[in-house]
């Protein structure tokens, strides 16, 4: 039987955070939370501070010569995680503002021992750390040193039994920086402004003794406090795992809802797959995203939209309204600018869940593109791809459309290079004949499937989408300018 | 059972501080009992707001009371310390005692409310409400100390 130390994770209560954190905070861990003024440092540990504490699990937080604990105060109890009953009860403020200004480290330890002992809290916070630093330069000579100060506190902390937050800007040489070696963990904050958009963004630089989830994470503050965006994460190559492994993926096939559309896809759009819908404005993506999810909802599949863009007064947008309002469908709408991926995949994998979906839609991925903050733009296609591995892991089915401006010297399908990580995808474009424009609509790619290489022309009628024959009398209609075939001369 | 702070009108707190004073108070127990009780207050809050925060919050709330009771105004050192609060307790127990009543329970309601507009009603009734237990009244020990 294994005698070794049991860690206790603490759940922090930050929705997301303990997810990066790979299940929370380690019992009796030194902890720093550090950042850049207004990035939600002591946000956080106001949050982390008001979830864990309890009678049983008293938190003392330290207060130095940062931030006036009056307007501290004023501000965090704007949030709702701020609880008045937990207030010199469960949680109690001490501030050493007088002490850092009049006393040297070796007096401000004995009084944070002091406090310490006298309330044996489980949780002790300190803010601002970099007020301590600054205060260092101050400190006379033969006193308790800063690495000492620090070091002496990360024992008296552990040996306390009490879980630590050191709250503070980084020091600027903060790779040599005594408190780094010391810290059992470090969470990194920034915020970035890029044109009219603000994203925060999160970091577990160190944690002991647990993997975290590496790279940078979004977050945002809103009046319940942060709420962290998990980096969607993507699993590594598991032998003989598809890349795309929904428990039914391609095993059943699914009707789009669209007469015709199905027969040239094989058979319908197998399952678990992603489809991109591309075309230019106008042509019937959202109409055929729409019947596609109408369909589910005929067939007891729900389903789910993400909608970027929409025309209000327009039947098939009525007839989306209608399955929103009856439950049938669940849509995430938005028209912010200072969205990350992770944002939305976060909330679109809790609407699969809720809503039991199996059908999923994009619409579109450039509106999606234009949602996003600035800062996220560049690494879009990535950002896709995760996003796209995620979706597939659940083994929803994806309708995506992208809009394509019509060129007729080139055949695209997707502005992001993302063609190549959809299963399969329909193209849609206008064609002029006879000074009038038609649409056609081709299947170009259905993956491991055979599929109708046929060009055809549709119409949008109120009735949704109408297919009608392969274009037979016509050739080199991708080109834009179509001309008779011969044998349509001779039927003429 | 604790007063609620958000019950403290001026009546109600002029009802506390005579409570507090015994009875038939005159204007120097009243002096005596309203630093006492505003010590008392400032320990609650030290620890939170800090030393400085409620020195600011005392000198404020000083002032605007200066107006209402000019001979209450203070010249030179404006420090909240021992001196002052000694130079408070003498022009209150100075003056006749419904004056001396009035001006100390203005002093302490615009302490207080100077304190709610910063940091809520609820907060400082949390951080307030033990100084108002009627049945812990401030003794001659603790008005002294």
């Amino acid at each position: 039987m294994s005698k070794k130390v049991i860690i206790q994770r603490l759940a922090t209560g930050v929705p997301g955070l303990d997810e990066i954190l790979s299940g929370g905070l380690p019992e009796y861990s030194f902890n720093l939370i550090v950042g850049s003024p207004g990035c939600g440092k002591t946000t956080l540990a106001h949050q982390i501070m008001f979830s864990l504490a309890t009678r049983e699990r008293p938190a003392v937080f330290f207060t130095v010569l940062g931030e006036p604990p009056l307007k501290m105060l004023r501000y965090q109890q704007q949030f709702s995680f701020f609880d008045f009953n937990k207030f010199n009860d469960s949680i109690r403020f001490v501030n050493l503002s007088n002490d850092f200004a009049t006393s040297n480290f070796d007096q401000v330890l004995a009084r944070i021992t002091q406090e310490v002992e006298s309330s044996s809290p489980a949780l002790v916070f300190v803010d601002s750390f970099r007020s301590v630093m600054l205060e260092a330069l101050q400190q006379p000579n033969g006193t308790l040193s800063q690495q000492q100060f620090i070091q002496q506190l990360g024992m008296l902390m552990s040996c306390w039994q009490a879980t630590t937050f050191l709250i503070g800007e980084y020091p600027s040489t903060r790779d040599l920086h005594p408190v780094f070696t010391v810290a059992d963990g470090l969470l990194s904050l920034e915020q970035n402004v890029q044109r009219n958009s603000m994203v925060r963004k999160m970091q577990v630089l160190k944690m002991r003794g647990q993997a975290t989830r590496p790279g940078m994470h979004t977050f945002r503050i809103t009046s319940d406090g942060i709420e962290v965006f998990p980096a969607a994460l993507i699993h590594g190559d598991k032998s003989n795992e598809p890349t795309t492994s929904g428990a039914l993926r391609g095993k059943v096939r699914l009707t789009t809802g669209v007469p015709r559309l199905d027969e040239m896809l094989g058979g319908g759009l197998p399952s678990g797959y992603s489809l991109l819908v591309a075309g230019p404005s106008g042509s019937g993506k959202t109409i055929l995203a729409t019947a596609f999810l109408a369909e589910g909802v005929r067939r007891g599949e729900p389903g789910v939209i993400v909608a970027f863009e929409q025309t209000p007064s327009q039947s098939w947008i009525r007839t989306l309204d209608d399955m929103v309002c009856a439950g049938q469908i669940g849509l995430i709408n938005t028209r912010s600018l200072d969205l990350s991926i992770d944002e939305i995949v976060l909330h679109l994998v809790e609407l699969i869940h809720k809503m039991k979906a199996t059908r999923v839609v994009i619409d579109s991925l450039s509106g999606f593109e234009l949602a996003v903050a600035p800062t996220f733009r560049e690494d879009f296609r990535e950002s896709l791809f995760r996003m796209f591995a995620v979706l597939s892991g659940l083994g929803v089915t994806v309708l995506m459309t992208s809009e394509l401006e019509d060129r007729y010297i080139d055949l695209r399908f997707s502005p992001y290079g993302s063609a190549f990580l959809t299963d399969a995808i329909i193209v849609q474009r206008y064609i002029e004949v006879e000074s009038r424009l038609q649409r056609v609509m081709a299947v170009v790619k259905v993956r491991a499937s055979v599929h109708s290489t046929e060009i055809r022309r549709f119409e949008i009628t109120d009735d949704g989408i109408v297919i009608g024959d392969p274009v037979l009398d016509f050739e080199g209609i991708l080109g834009g300018q179509p001309t008779r075939t011969k044998q349509s001369d001779k039927i003429d | 059972m604790s007063k609620p702070i958000n019950d403290l009108s001026l009546e109600a707190i002029q009802r506390a501080l005579s409570h507090y004073a015994g009875d038939a108070p005159d204007a120097r127990a009243f002096a005596e009992v309203t630093i006492g009780t505003w010590q008392q207050m400032a320990a609650q809050l030290m620890p939170v707001i800090g030393t400085g925060g409620v020195n600011v919050l005392f000198n404020r709330s000083l002032h605007l009371t200066c107006i209402a009771f000019p001979w209450l105004t203070m010249l030179g050192d404006k420090r909240v310390n021992t001196a002052l609060l000694a130079s408070v307790k003498a022009r209150l127990a100075g003056r006749d005692t419904d004056e001396a009543i009035h001006a100390s329970c203005t002093l302490l309601v615009t302490f207080i409310e100077q304190l709610k507009t910063l940091i809520g009603e609820s907060l400082t009734e949390r951080l307030l409400d033990p100084i108002w237990v009627p049945t812990s009244p401030v003794t001659k020990q603790e008005n002294t100390s």
